[in-house]
C-alpha cells in the first residue's frame, strides 16, 4: 500500500507539472502579475524621492506582490480539476484523500517557489541597484521564501479546494485567505526585513521570526491536512 | 420549552447585571489616575471593552466546537449552532472594535492604532465576515455547512496566533492584570460586567437558536406536506 | 433462479440520505444479481444522482445501508473503489493531457500493473490508438466518450455505473457506445441512470423508478408490462413537474 500511495502522489504531481508546462497557465499569469505589481510600485514610490531607503519597505512590497500572486495561481490549480469532473474521477479511485492534499500542496509549493525565485532578482534589479546591498545573507532570504511558501501553499491548497466550488471564486479565496495568512505574512515580513537590513541583532530577530513561520506552517499544514478530506468530499 | 424559558431569564438577568456593572463603573469603582494625578476617565471603558472582548472569544470557541461536531456527525443541527455562535461572535467582535476605537481616540488622540489587540480584533472581524461571505456563496446546503465548519475551525486556530504575533512587536496596549493592578472594587466591577456579558451572550445564542429551530420545524412540515 | 441464492452484486436496504428535513433518498431498497443490468429512471430531483453517489462511495448514507460486490459502501469504501468504474456524461478526463497520459494517470491511481500495455490494449479496443498522443482537448464528443470508457475499464472493474452515458452523443457515437457496452456486457454488472426510457428498457434486466427519493417501482425486465411501465413513468415525471 505504501508504494501505491507514493505512485499516486507522484502521478498527481507529475500530471500537474506536465499540464503546467504544456499550458503555462499558472506560471505566466503569476509571473506577469508580479512584474505588473513592480510597475505599480514604481509609480507608488515615484514621489518619495531619492532619499528613500527602499530596503526599509522592500520586505513589505515583496510580500504584497507574492501574496496576491499566489492567490492567482492557487485559484487556477483547481479549476482544471473541476473542468470535466476530473475531481470526481479522482475521488472514485482508491486514493487516500491526504495523498491528494499532499500532491496538490507539493505542486502549488513548487510553482510558487519557481515564480518567487524568478521575480525576486527582477525586483532587486529594478529597485535595489546602486543602493546598499543585502545586509544579511541570501540564504536568509531563501529560507524565508521556503518557510512562508509552505504556509501559503498549505492553507492555499485547502482554501482553493473550497473556493473553486463557490460563486465568485476569485474574490472568495482572497476573503478567506488574507486574514488567515495574517500571522504568516507578519512573520515573513519581519524575517525578510532582518535578512535585508542585516547588522547587529538581525540574526537573532531573524530566527525569532523564522520560529513563528515554522510554528505557523506546522499548525496550519497539519490542520489543512486533517480537514482536507471533509472539504474535498463535500 | 424549558430551555427557551431559561434563555429569557438569562437575557433579563444579563441586562440587569450589565446595567449594574455600568452603574458600578461610574459610581463605585475608584477612578484610575494618570502618573501625574489627573483622572483617567477613558479607563472606564475598560469595564465594558474587556468583558465584551472575552465573551466574543468564548463564543467563537463554539463556532469551532460545533464545527468539529458537525464534521463528525454531518448533522444539520450542529451547523445551525455553529452559525449562530458565529453570529453572536460577530456582534461581540464589532462591539469590541467600536469600544476599542473610542478608547484609542480618547487615550492616544487617534481613531485607529495598529496595536496588537485592535489588530487581532480587526483580523477576527474579517475572519467572521469571511465566514458569512463563504456561507452565502455556496449553493448546496451540506457543502455549505462543511466548508463553513472547516473555515470556522481554521479561523479559531488562527485568531490566537494573530494575537500573539502582534505582541512580539512592542505593545502599547495597557496590560490589564499586571501584579496588583486592580483594586478590589475595580476587580469586582469588572467581574460583574463579565458575568453579565456572558449571560447576555448565552441568551442571544439560545434565543437565536430557538428561532432557527422553529424555522427548521416549519421547513420539515412543508416537506412533509409536500410529500 | 440460482441467482437468488448468490450474493447480490448491488444491494440497498432502507437507504436514506438526508440533510435536515430534506430527504434525497428515503428508504430505498433493492438488490440485483451479478451480471444484471439495472436501469434507474426518474424525474430530475428524484434522487437518481444521489443514489449513484452513495453506491459509488462518494457520499455516505444517512441511514440504512448499501453494498456493492458484497462490500459495504462505507466500511469497505476504499476496497470497493478499486472494483467499480464510472462512465458519466462528463468525460472525467484532463483536457490538457494526451489520451495515453490520461489513461496512464488513472492507471497509477488504481495501481494497475503493466500500465503501458493495458493503456495500449484499451486504446486499441476503443479505436483511439492513432490519436493516443493528442491532447483530449482536440477530441470530439464521441471520442471523449470512448476514451472515458477505456478509462473506466482500466482497472477491470466488476460493476460499472453509467450516469446518463448517452446524453450529448450523436447517433454514430451512441452506436459505438452500444457495441462497446454489448462487448463487455457478459463480465460486468451495470447500473445505469438515465432519462432515456427506450434505451434504458432495451438494455436492462432490471428496472427501477425513483420519485422523491422513494422507489415507485422495481421489477425484473421479463415481469415488466411495457405499457403499464411507461404509464407509471409518465405519471411520476408529471408529479415531478407539478
Amino acid at each position: 500500500m505504501g508504494s501505491l500511495r507514493w505512485r499516486q502522489f507522484t502521478a498527481i504531481l507529475r500530471k500537474d507539472i506536465v499540464m503546467e508546462l504544456r499550458t503555462r497557465e499558472m506560471l505566466t499569469s503569476m509571473g506577469l502579475y508580479a512584474i505588473l505589481t513592480m510597475v505599480v510600485y514604481q509609480i507608488a514610490l515615484a514621489e518619495a524621492g531619492e532619499g528613500l531607503d527602499v530596503r526599509l519597505i522592500m520586505p513589505g512590497l515583496v510580500w504584497v506582490a507574492f501574496i496576491f500572486m499566489s492567490m492567482l495561481g492557487l485559484n487556477r490549480s483547481f479549476v482544471h480539476e473541476k473542468d470535466q469532473g476530473c475531481l470526481e474521477a479522482l475521488l472514485l479511485s482508491p486514493v487516500d484523500r491526504p495523498v491528494i492534499f499532499f500532491a496538490k500542496f507539493a505542486g502549488n509549493l513548487l510553482f510558487l517557489l519557481v515564480v518567487e525565485a524568478l521575480t525576486l532578482p527582477v525586483f532587486a534589479f529594478l529597485f535595489l541597484q546602486g543602493r546598499a546591498g543585502f545586509g544579511g545573507g541570501l540564504w536568509m532570504l531563501a529560507l524565508v521564501l521556503l518557510g512562508a511558501s509552505i504556509g501559503i501553499a498549505g492553507i492555499g491548497t485547502l482554501l482553493a479546494t473550497i473556493s473553486v466550488n463557490t460563486t465568485g471564486k476569485d474574490i472568495m479565496l482572497a476573503v478567506l485567505f488574507v486574514p488567515l495568512q495574517y500571522p504568516l505574512l507578519r512573520a515573513a515580513v519581519g524575517a525578510t526585513f532582518a535578512g535585508v537590513i542585516g547588522g547587529e541583532g538581525a540574526t537573532s530577530s531573524f530566527w525569532t521570526w523564522m520560529g513563528w513561520i515554522a510554528g505557523f506552517d506546522i499548525i496550519m499544514v497539519l490542520a489543512a491536512f486533517g480537514l482536507y478530506e471533509f472539504v474535498i468530499e463535500a | 420549552m424549558k430551555r427557551g424559558y431559561l434563555a429569557e431569564v438569562m437575557l433579563a438577568l444579563g441586562a440587569v447585571i450589565t446595567t449594574a456593572a455600568f452603574l458600578m463603573t461610574f459610581f463605585w469603582a475608584p477612578p484610575s489616575l494618570y502618573p501625574d494625578g489627573r483622572v483617567d476617565f477613558a479607563q472606564k471603558i475598560f469595564y465594558f471593552h474587556v468583558p465584551v472582548a472575552e465573551a466574543s472569544f468564548l463564543v467563537f470557541f463554539f463556532t469551532a466546537f460545533y464545527g468539529v461536531r458537525f464534521l463528525m456527525t454531518k448533522r444539520k443541527e450542529y451547523d445551525v449552532k455553529a452559525r449562530i455562535a458565529t453570529e453572536v461572535t460577530l456582534f461581540f467582535v464589532l462591539l469590541t472594535m467600536a469600544t476599542g476605537i473610542l478608547w484609542t481616540r480618547v487615550e492616544w488622540n487617534v481613531w485607529w492604532q495598529w496595536e496588537p489587540r485592535l489588530t487581532t480584533y480587526f483580523i477576527m472581524t474579517l475572519l467572521v465576515i469571511g465566514y458569512f461571505v463563504l456561507r452565502n456563496s455556496v449553493e448546496d446546503e451540506e457543502r455549505r455547512a462543511t466548508y463553513a465548519a472547516v473555515f470556522g475551525i481554521l479561523a479559531f486556530i488562527d485568531a490566537p496566533i494573530s494575537f500573539f504575533i502582534t505582541r512580539v512587536v512592542q505593545s502599547t496596549h495597557p496590560v490589564v492584570f499586571k501584579s496588583g493592578g486592580l483594586e478590589p472594587p475595580m476587580l469586582i466591577t469588572f467581574i460583574v460586567g463579565q458575568i453579565g456579558m456572558l449571560m447576555l451572550g448565552y441568551a442571544f445564542y439560545q434565543l437565536r437558536l430557538k428561532e432557527e429551530e422553529l424555522k427548521e420545524r416549519l421547513e420539515a412540515l412543508k416537506v412533509a406536506l409536500g410529500g | 433462479m440460482t441467482e437468488a441464492a448468490e450474493q447480490p452484486a448491488v444491494e440497498a436496504s432502507a437507504l436514506e440520505r438526508s440533510f435536515g428535513a430534506r430527504k434525497a433518498l428515503d428508504g430505498v431498497s433493492f438488490a440485483i444479481p451479478e451480471g444484471a443490468f439495472l436501469s434507474v429512471f426518474g424525474p430530475n430531483g428524484a434522487g437518481k444522482t444521489t443514489l449513484l453517489k452513495v453506491l459509488t462511495t462518494l457520499v455516505a448514507p444517512s441511514r440504512g445501508s448499501a453494498s456493492v460486490c458484497g462490500l459495504d459502501v462505507v466500511e469497505g469504501a476504499v476496497e470497493l473503489r478499486a472494483r467499480i468504474g464510472l462512465i458519466s456524461h462528463n468525460p472525467l478526463l484532463y483536457p490538457d493531457l494526451t489520451a495515453e497520459e490520461n489513461l496512464l494517470f488513472f492507471a497509477d491511481m488504481y495501481g494497475v500493473e503493466n500500465p503501458r500495455e493495458r493503456a495500449r490494449e484499451l486504446l486499441e479496443a476503443v479505436e483511439l490508438d492513432h490519436r493516443r498522443l493528442d491532447t483530449t482537448r482536440t477530441f470530439s464528443r464521441g471520442m471523449l466518450q470512448r476514451l472515458s470508457i477505456a478509462r473506466a475499464l482500466l482497472h477491470r472493474p466488476e460493476v460499472l455505473f453509467l450516469d446518463e452515458p448517452y446524453s450529448g452523443l450523436d447517433p454514430h457515437a451512441a452506436d459505438i457506445l452500444d457495441s462497446l457496452i454489448a462487448s463487455i456486457r457478459q463480465h460486468h454488472t451495470f447500473v445505469m441512470v438515465s432519462h432515456d426510457l427506450d434505451k434504458g428498457l432495451e438494455l436492462c434486466t432490471h428496472a427501477l423508478i425513483l420519485s422523491k427519493g422513494r422507489v415507485v417501482l422495481f421489477e425484473r425486465r421479463e415481469d415488466i408490462d411495457e405499457r403499464e411501465f411507461r404509464e407509471t413513468y409518465r405519471r411520476v415525471v408529471g408529479m415531478g413537474v407539478a
